[in-house]
């Protein structure tokens, strides 16, 4: 290993550039389930309503699939603002989980470099990232955040692209095909995969009932009291199986 | 749905502008002020519930309808949903739902009128 500081920028962009390369070419495969979803959110957001412009704004802006096609729904009702953020927040809540998991890695990067990973994280980045670099002695080296960002900037290009695509095919498809329901099925194939377990899957069919039972109440506020549900039911059967294991 | 059920262009900027800051804050809040914010076991434990709890919900009313005054009714897209979950828990693919359920439901639409 050479002792030369002068040498030591360029190994460590070297460095960088591979594991860059490594992450590219690990997302690759899971591009075209990226570009199926952004093209069902795209054309989701014109069927829902929004005018083209609105939808370019959306998806530029606002970069996250299950929360855009959350707040699609309580939009077009026109459902109170802080109930759209409030929803698109805790549709979102992955996010931190993962953020608090990604903050040793980062932590020494300055404010607007973190700020950037983080808004540019997706799920798929984060789960081939931490399986391969949890154990790691060393946090923090540029063969991390290389990896990182491999992993996430395709899917940046991948979704937009998709996305504006849909917005546009979606303007020009007839209403009767129900298109809008390819959101529904959307956000329900993001949720099955979730319940493996049994307090995750209790947790689905109480929030699934209370907000059912809770649709007389206006402005989609059934969507709040099956959130408490969800979580409260999906607390206390986790309990349970602990107790009993 | 008719373009005139907006209620104006700046309800839905004002939408867009706090769904962006909600992406922000979510997913830079921790990598920004990572070092300030506690998160206790428990609540982390607890999050894990909710984003499943909230995409469960917002589909219910579209495969369980309620309407004023009628209650509840029954709807082929409930059909369509619930084929498409199979198709999931047999191929594990989302394009596959997503493709199913449609075909269910223009079918049932065909036969059912």
């Amino acid at each position: 290993m050479s002792a030369d500081p002068a040498a030591r920028p360029d190994a460590a962009r070297a460095e960088r550039a591979a594991a860059m390369r490594a992450g590219m070419r690990a997302v690759a495969p899971t591009l075209i389930a990226t570009s199926t979803w952004g093209l069902v959110t795209g054309v989701a957001m014109v069927k829902s309503g929004l005018t083209e412009s609105m939808a370019l704004a959306m998806t530029l802006l606002v970069y996250a699939g299950s929360a855009q096609l959350t707040s699609l729904p309580l939009i077009a009702i026109g459902a109170p603002l802080w109930l759209v953020f409030a929803a698109g927040s805790v549709v979102n809540l992955r996010f931190v989980i993962f953020g608090a998991a990604l903050h040793p890695f980062f932590r020494h990067l300055s404010w607007p470099r973190r700020l950037a990973l983080g808004y540019f994280t997706t799920d798929m980045s984060f789960v081939l990232f931490m399986p391969r670099y949890q154990e790691a002695a060393v946090k923090g080296t540029p063969e991390q955040l290389g990896f990182f960002v491999g992993a996430a900037a395709p899917g940046w290009v991948v979704w937009q692209s998709s996305s504006i695509l849909g917005i546009f095919l979606g303007a020009m498809v007839p209403a009767s095909w129900s298109l809008d329901f390819a959101a529904v099925l959307a956000v329900l194939a993001i949720t099955v995969p979730l319940a493996n377990s049994r307090p995750m899957v209790t947790a689905i069919l109480v929030a699934a009932g209370a907000a059912w039972v809770s649709q007389p109440l206006p402005l989609r506020m059934g969507l709040a009291v099956a959130v408490i549900c969800g979580v409260a039911s999906g607390m206390w059967a986790e309990r349970r199986q602990r107790g009993r294991a | 749905m008719t373009a005139g059920l907006w209620p104006s262009e700046i309800y839905v900027y004002g939408a867009i502008a706090l769904l962006t800051l909600c992406s922000v804050l979510t997913r830079a809040g921790f990598l920004l002020f990572g070092d300030h914010i506690p998160l206790p076991d428990g609540l982390r434990r607890a999050l894990r519930y909710a984003p499943a709890a909230a995409l469960a919900a917002i589909v219910v009313p579209d495969l369980l309808p309620w309407r004023p005054g009628e209650g509840p009714v029954f709807d082929l897209r409930l059909l369509a949903g619930l084929a498409g979950i199979g198709v999931f828990l047999y191929t594990r693919s989302a394009m596959l739902v997503i493709l199913a359920g449609m075909l269910v439901l223009w079918g049932l639409r065909w036969v059912f009128g």
